[in-house]
């Protein structure tokens, strides 16, 4: 870690920026549901979303005791037609995996940094169990349902 | 004319094109296999955009990922890699050897048309390039009496470009 920690507060931006595009994506994509199921998969977003604007809060707090002020960057544009929720669920499943990566991918970096080692691991394990809950249901078409994610 | 239909049905959008140059650049290194995080610090996204932008390119077969998520291209879309990148190179050197366009204006306008056009028309285009460079010395000197060709429309604003308007006056009013 650079002494004064910017490169871990731009990769603290970067996965801000992750935690920030999904929330938004959740958003649009329960207006394209559609079919069997789309009560359930619509829940599910209307939560995910909500989480995932809890962990960008989160990060950004840590920014934000690192002294820094954090910086979003972030180009997004969505569109696209009626999706069938199991088409839905895989694409929050790319998203959700490549934030358990990003955070994976993180840790070695902030190994003996107090509150930001603690708090990374704390997400890592909510990214997994919300890996695994995904792919449940999208391998099983289990009934949707949510785990708590703390954020803090 | 139904063309500008061929444009949305052009399986190869531009986003597609610049993930495929992503990987291809990324994975020069590394036996062809490509990190996401790396292609999306290259294409300046998020790695879930790159993730979901990715399953179009594995649907049609032009990418392909392991079981660590790391992406390389496929025979097929190392093909259109190729084929672009030759595209690009073409319409550069027409719109800067030829034309006269600065540099870094030819790059962004090829970019803007090299996955769009077709490969007979690429082809045909190094040709007619070949032809201007390294052709007869009277088609070389033709390169040269243009480059020094400075235009101005006759008093009558009617050539036989225009045709009864005037594509160079349009152009001047959109600037």
């Amino acid at each position: 870690m650079r002494t004064d920690g910017t490169d871990v507060v731009e990769d603290l931006n970067r996965l801000m920026a992750e935690e920030a595009e999904a929330c938004l994506r959740y958003f649009q994509m329960r207006f394209r549901l559609r079919g069997k199921g789309r009560a359930a998969a619509e829940k599910f977003f209307d939560e995910a979303l909500k989480e995932t604007l809890e962990h960008a809060d989160a990060i950004a707090r840590q920014i934000r005791s690192l002294g820094h002020v954090p910086t979003l960057r972030i180009n997004l544009s969505l569109s696209g037609g009626p999706m069938r929720p199991e088409d839905a669920l895989a694409e929050a499943l790319e998203v959700e995996q490549q934030a358990l990566d990003a955070y994976e991918e993180f840790l070695p970096r902030v190994s003996g940094h107090g509150a930001l080692e603690d708090f990374i691991r704390r997400q890592i394990a909510v990214e997994t169990e919300h890996v695994q809950e995904i792919l449940e249901v999208v391998r099983e078409a289990a009934p949707l349902k949510l785990v708590a994610k703390p954020t803090t | 004319m139904d063309t500008w239909k061929h444009f949305e049905a052009n399986e190869l959008t531009h986003s597609a094109a610049h993930h495929l140059f992503a990987i291809y650049h990324v994975g020069a290194a590394y036996g062809g296999w490509a990190r996401v995080s790396d292609i999306a610090r290259r294409l300046n996204i998020t790695r879930g955009s790159v993730s979901i932008n990715l399953r179009a390119l594995k649907k049609r077969a032009w990418v392909e990922t392991d079981e660590h998520h790391l992406v390389r291209l496929t025979p097929k879309g190392l093909k259109i890699v190729r084929s672009v990148l030759a595209k690009r190179l073409i319409l550069k050197a027409f719109l800067s050897d030829v034309l006269g366009i600065p540099d870094a204006q030819a790059e962004i306008d090829s970019c803007k048309i090299e996955h769009l056009i077709s490969h007979s028309t690429g082809e045909r285009l190094a040709q007619f390039l070949r032809f201007l460079i390294s052709g007869p010395p009277a088609a070389r000197n033709l390169v040269e009496r243009f480059r020094r060709f400075h235009d101005t429309c006759p008093k009558s604003r009617t050539c036989d470009l225009c045709k009864g308007e005037c594509p160079m006056d349009e152009l001047k009013r959109a600037v």
